[in-house]
């Protein structure tokens, strides 16, 4: 996608699927987690796809002497676009395993089902478990060895077909304290389109981070240079991280519209919060100054900022 | 780090006897301050004598309408102390607001004041309740205690063993933090003494912890917010940096002098 938009690269992401004999499955990506709860989304619908127990399930990333080569976490794409690699890489799997399981029961291919980790001949009661799908695929006596080889581990790339446009709408309300500068967020409401969601506790968790990292744009933070060029923010005494008393309990939820072009109808949640919030921040930081006759205050919006442009 | 020798003193007489032995020893409280000086090679002492194990040194005492605080008691003992809250609830609130849990859990007020630091809480505590620092030689009355920007009346090798407040009729602190650090870019301490004077204390404004004495002439004569309408400190020999010009800093006084009166109830 981004090839033709002039990039000269293609944005693609990579995931390989190996199932083990014993059914259990390990999921290499390209995309890395710090924090962003990988393990657990892609564990779900690698669970939820194949039937297996979620602790069956193991997500490497980040060491490169065994994950193929991705492209990483940025841009909030792990899961449009890794998660799509992983889609399609079970799409695979549940193809080559439905081979083997009609094979298995010998019924055609065409007629296999499979649903809640069973292979079923459409209209009978005759079913294989997902697990022995598996330990037949690497045990392989009875089994197609002329037309199928053995394994079940299947890779898969995904170059998405757009991009993915989450919406959404983030309301700030702030106090300032005219006499000493010092503005106060008392209420902060958030509601987003992320598409599908997986794991809502982990998106409701992506938008709380986004949001503190946009408050701390708007009110906090800032590399300070003096004139001699030496910088005067070099430790967190001087450099003000946002922590949790400067700001309230949020107030999130999400709309869901799925994402049209992509296999999960997922779209990116990681920035929504750091995107809207400095914008409603400040909104509501020049919605109460405008009342005191100031037009203009530049982020970050400290207490000293404030008052001086309160006494301008 | 620099290499120096560690020493675990036992009590006040053997720290200053192995502190007089070292060629250039330092005493060390929690180390909150100490260490990280330490850790950055800004300073290179010979001997760290070590005042943690000191039990003497440890503790609060209320009698004869005083509050006696031992050198090695934490911020954290001093904010949840009962005894405090109810002679002088302003001194537990002071130490409740000094730095994070764990600042206040190994800071003690004997390292706070011997640093003195000019955005450190204490010492306007001190200075507005007119404390005495008790050494291992002598009593310093608050005033004379704190002489210039990280500079005390302590001498070479003195150690603070304790710092004994009067209770007043009424007294407040008011802390505009800031925002990074959350030392104080202005705190003001007001206290209403028994003899019936006022004592207003600066700290974080300027180099060293200062009486506001205007402020204290008005609130002499009408003790009320009110009273200190449309004043604010001098900006002339205010501090300045990235988070608070001088100008902000002197309006800032008025602020938190005003607040604090009107806190004393
Ligand atoms: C992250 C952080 C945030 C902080 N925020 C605040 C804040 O908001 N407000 C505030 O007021 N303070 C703040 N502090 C300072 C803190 O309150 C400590 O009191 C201060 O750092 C001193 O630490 P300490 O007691 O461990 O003394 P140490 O670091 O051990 O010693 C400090 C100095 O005092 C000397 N000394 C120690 N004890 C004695 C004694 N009994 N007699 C003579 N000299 C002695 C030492 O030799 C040394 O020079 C903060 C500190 C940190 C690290």
């Amino acid at each position: 996608m981004v090839g033709s938009l002039g990039a000269r690269a293609g944005l693609y992401e990579c995931g390989e699927v190996r199932v083990h004999p014993t059914g259990s499955v390990t999921f290499f990506t390209g995309t890395h987690s710090h924090g962003q709860g990988h393990e657990t989304t892609f564990a779900q619908i690698i669970a939820e796809r194949l039937g297996v127990d979620i602790d069956a399930v193991e997500v490497v990333h980040g060491d490169t002497s065994k994950i193929p080569f991705g492209m990483g976490t940025y841009g909030s794409r792990s899961l449009a676009v890794g998660g799509s690699a992983l889609a399609r890489a079970l799409d695979k799997v549940e193809t080559k395993a439905k081979r083997i399981a009609a094979h298995l029961m010998e019924a055609s291919e065409a007629d296999i089902e499979f649903a809640d980790g069973q292979f079923t001949v459409a209209g009978t009661d005759r079913s294989v478990g997902f697990g022995d799908v598996a330990l037949t695929a690497y045990v392989p006596h009875n089994y197609p060895i002329e037309e199928l080889e053995p394994g079940l581990d299947e890779t898969a790339y995904y170059d998405p077909a757009n991009f993915t446009f989450p919406a959404g709408c983030h309301v700030c309300e702030v106090e300032i304290d005219p006499d000493t500068g010092a503005v106060e967020i008392v209420n902060f409401a958030a509601s987003d389109d992320f598409g599908n969601v997986i794991n809502p506790m982990i998106v409701e968790g992506q938008v709380h981070g986004g949001i503190v990292q946009g408050v701390g744009q708007a009110l906090l933070e800032g590399c300070v240079y003096g004139d001699d060029g030496q910088l005067a923010t070099g430790s967190y005494m001087d450099y003000t991280m946002p922590r949790a008393d400067d700001v309230p309990s949020f107030t999130v939820s999400t709309r869901t519209t799925p994402c049209p072009h992509n296999p999960l109808g997922v779209k990116g949640c990681g920035e929504a919060g750091a995107i809207a919030a400095p914008a409603a921040v400040m909104n509501a930081v020049h919605h109460a100054l405008s009342a005191r006759g100031v037009s203009r205050i530049d982020m970050p919006a400290t207490p000293a900022r404030v008052w001086q442009a309160l006494n301008a | 780090m620099h290499d120096f020798t560690y020493h675990a003193a036992g009590s006040v007489t053997d720290a200053a006897a192995k502190a007089a032995a070292g060629e250039d020893a330092v005493l060390m409280a929690g180390g909150m301050t100490l260490l990280p000086t330490l850790k950055q090679r800004l300073a290179q002492p010979s001997d760290v004598v070590d005042l943690a194990g000191i039990a003497e040194l440890r503790g609060i005492r209320v009698e004869g309408g005083a509050v006696t605080v031992g050198a090695m008691t934490t911020h954290d003992t001093v904010a949840s102390s009962s005894e405090v809250a109810a002679a002088i609830p302003a001194l537990a609130a002071v130490a409740g607001h000094i730095g994070d849990p764990q600042v206040r859990n190994r800071g003690t007020i004997g390292g706070s004041i011997a640093n003195n630091d000019p955005a450190a809480d204490y010492p306007a505590a001190l200075v507005g309740l007119g404390a005495t620092v008790c050494t291992d030689r002598r009593e310093i009355a608050a005033d004379n205690f704190f002489t210039g920007m990280f500079e005390t009346a302590l001498e070479e090798g003195e150690i603070v063993t304790s710092v004994r407040f009067p209770a007043p009729e009424a007294a407040a602190y008011m802390k505009f933090p800031n925002p990074a650090s959350r030392y104080a870019i202005v705190g003001v301490f007001v206290a209403r003494t028994t003899g019936g004077g006022v004592r207003v204390a600066v700290t974080g404004a300027a180099s060293c912890v200062y009486r506001e004495s205007a402020m204290e002439a008005a609130l002499e004569g009408n003790f009320s917010a009110a009273a200190l309408d449309g004043m604010t400190a001098s900006a002339d020999d205010l501090n300045e940096d990235i988070h608070a010009s001088a100008e902000y800093r002197a309006h800032l006084v008025g602020v938190m002098a005003r607040r604090a009166v009107a806190a004393c109830g």
